[in-house]
């Protein structure tokens, strides 16, 4: 299941409940739960920082493995060039006086999928995230 | 996501219910900017229908959490489902942030 979003300026509801609607999808809560929130997380990331004001395109997609039951998520921008895996962790043992506010959303990404990957080819930033369902 | 505030003997209230993501973040912060004014704060924060936050959520409870602190207050936030404590476990928000 595949949707090309264009433009993407305040969409971000609009694609992600695209994706959660998914038949891809799991109907666990808990499961649901992560997947939300990398979805969220992702599209946001791309709403938000992809192109200038927000006018561009992000094409997202999902595929579920029947045999394996790895549900891939794949989210395709022609913005900015970013690896947002090149980002550093936060340092989640700070105190909160010491604590920088954001920086928390592809951080939970991967700590809630199994898997995060991201390449650039043919000028489109490429993100695909897996989970086991 | 609805918010209610109220007080009571000195304490403040605060309810959380439904979804804390990108679509509301705005609304929420607004909600809860009368509280980054007060001094020695006295808040508790019931999260029992609050269903699920993302970042957005979790960076407005830190800028609460900072002007809490700052104001020489405290705060507590309760009855978290398993989800979202999850979140703030996995963010190490559960050592900064006092969840009963």
């Amino acid at each position: 299941m595949k949707k090309r979003f264009n433009p993407i300026k305040d969409k971000s509801s609009e694609i992600i409940e695209f994706l959660m609607a998914s038949p891809d999808m799991p109907q666990d809560d808990a499961l649901r739960f992560k997947l939300r929130l990398s979805i969220e997380e992702a599209v946001e990331n791309v709403v938000r920082y992809a192109y200038d004001g927000g006018i561009g395109w992000l094409e997202v997609g999902t595929n579920l493995d029947h045999d394996s039951l790895i549900l891939t998520i794949e989210l395709r921008d022609a913005g900015v060039p970013f690896n947002p895996l090149e980002m550093d962790d936060p340092d989640i043992t700070l105190s909160a006086e010491d604590r920088e506010i954001g920086g928390l959303g592809i951080f939970l990404c991967k700590k809630m999928m199994d898997s995060i990957n991201y390449r650039y080819e043919d000028g489109n930033n490429i993100l695909t995230m897996t989970k086991k369902v | 996501m609805d918010v209610t505030i109220s007080n009571q003997d000195n304490k403040i209230f605060v309810t959380l219910s439904g979804r804390l993501d990108t679509t509301n973040a705005d609304q929420f912060q607004q909600d809860i900017a009368s509280l980054m004014e007060c001094d020695k704060p006295d808040i508790d924060i019931d999260c029992s229908d609050m269903s699920y936050t993302s970042s957005q959520g979790l960076r407005l409870f830190l800028m609460l959490q900072k002007s809490v602190l700052s104001h020489g207050g405290k705060m507590v936030m309760r009855n978290m489902n398993p989800q979202v404590k999850e979140v703030f476990d996995i963010t190490g928000f559960s050592n900064i942030i006092t969840i009963i």
